[in-house]
């Protein structure tokens, strides 16, 4: 975290938070007095060199706060009197967002694992399985060989076999056998494949089905709105539509006609990109759009500069001066 | 095409500022440490640039 703090008629601090920055270099373009300088991306976002993103020079900022306004990862904060900027009513406001509507969710996972910024939280509870199937077992343990077919065989991993002590002259032979009603199924493999009949097994599931509640599953989803980049995974992956993402910008992003991207050999793109929208197929560069949210940190990243985007709006409102206007609208296509 | 090496300009790679940045980048393994010293294995050398754009001493181009 770097901080540029200045006081005067207004107490202004600016305060840059390396954790949620990306290395796009919006507030580097951005910078009217060029203060701001975005460092080497690559080897940062590969871990080879510890160090912030971007350095700030206390000396030239102005602290203007167009950078903070500007950031779409809310990594630099502007207060002015020990106010946010964001909460001023003649400040900008991004409008992107994401959501995932928990009346709708399934709690199914899938947006949760997809999430390039592990920013989504699943917690569930699913029934067990003996809520759900009714029968009964027994193990004739005088007629039982220990030979433990049966325990290798259980698809539902509920037959145990107790063994001799590991210190006992023979621990590999087991002593009995042990069915785990918690996890049996009542498939009955174990009673097909008993070599000696010693197992019985009676599976009343389905006399019963009318007396076993149908299970509902029950969770938490929560979208950490902090680490969340509003790529679009989660609304990409939701199976039932309960997750709703805006993007930062709006646009699109392409590589050039005139140059060999060198995949497998660079792939800077797919490194610094935080929303998981680059991979390597068939030696070049793919970007995924459905995921791209136009940060251009790829576009830095590249060695050969072979990746251009054409930002056509920002989800960025209520801007009042003139002069922010003009200035915003370079990070969008002429 | 290869890239070129200013040896001047790169100097002992212990004096690196990125430590060696441009090795540690290459995954192709055509820049390497000899003797203290970097050393170009043209053969393997992509031409992606990489090391060109990270050099911190600006000491790698295209010639």
């Amino acid at each position: 975290m770097s901080f540029v703090v200045r006081e005067g008629k207004e107490n202004r601090s600016l305060t840059h938070k390396n954790e949620k920055c990306v290395g796009c270099g919006i507030c580097s373009d951005i910078c009217p007095t060029t203060a701001i300088k975005l460092g080497p991306i690559l080897p940062i976002a590969r871990g080879l060199l510890k160090t912030d993103f971007i350095t700030i020079d206390e000396n030239s900022c102005c602290l203007c706060g167009l950078c903070a306004s500007s950031c779409p990862f809310d990594a630099l904060e502007l207060d002015i009197d020990g106010t946010n900027t964001k909460e001023m009513i003649n400040y900008p406001r991004w409008t992107h967002d994401a959501s995932i509507d928990s009346e709708t969710c399934i709690y199914c996972g899938r947006c949760s694992t997809a999430c390039p910024q592990d920013a989504i939280f699943l917690h569930r509870s699913l029934p067990e399985v003996k809520e759900l199937v009714r029968g009964e077992t027994e193990v004739d343990q005088e007629k039982c060989i220990q030979c433990g077919v049966c325990e290798e065989m259980c698809p539902a991993d509920a037959i145990n076999m107790d063994r001799n002590d590991i210190n006992s002259s023979n621990p590999s032979i087991a002593t009995s056998v042990d069915i785990d009603e918690s996890k049996c199924i009542f498939c009955s493999i174990c009673k097909r494949v008993c070599p000696v009949d010693a197992i019985k097994i009676v599976c009343t599931t389905c006399m019963e089905r009318d007396e076993i509640v149908n299970p509902e599953i029950e969770g938490d989803i929560i979208l950490d709105e902090d680490t969340c980049v509003k790529c679009g995974w989660c609304q990409e992956v939701c199976p039932v539509d309960a997750a709703e993402v805006t993007k930062p910008f709006e646009g699109e992003i392409f590589l050039r006609d005139d140059f060999t991207c060198k995949g497998e050999s660079c792939h800077a793109c797919a490194d610094v990109c935080p929303c998981n929208a680059i991979s390597i197929v068939e030696g070049k560069s793919t970007i995924n759009p459905s995921f791209c949210i136009l940060c251009g940190a790829c576009a830095k990243a590249c060695p050969q500069q072979g990746i251009t985007l054409k930002r056509k709006n920002m989800n960025l409102e209520n801007v009042k001066s003139k002069a922010w206007t003009s200035r915003l609208a370079d990070l969008l296509e002429d | 095409m290869v890239v070129v090496i200013d040896m001047e300009k790169c100097g002992q790679i212990k004096d690196c500022p990125g430590e060696g940045l441009c090795i540690k980048l290459c995954e192709q393994g055509a820049l390497k440490e000899v003797d203290g010293e970097l050393v170009l294995v043209p053969e393997n050398c992509d031409d992606c640039d990489l090391c060109i754009q990270n050099c911190p001493n600006q000491a790698i181009s295209n010639g």
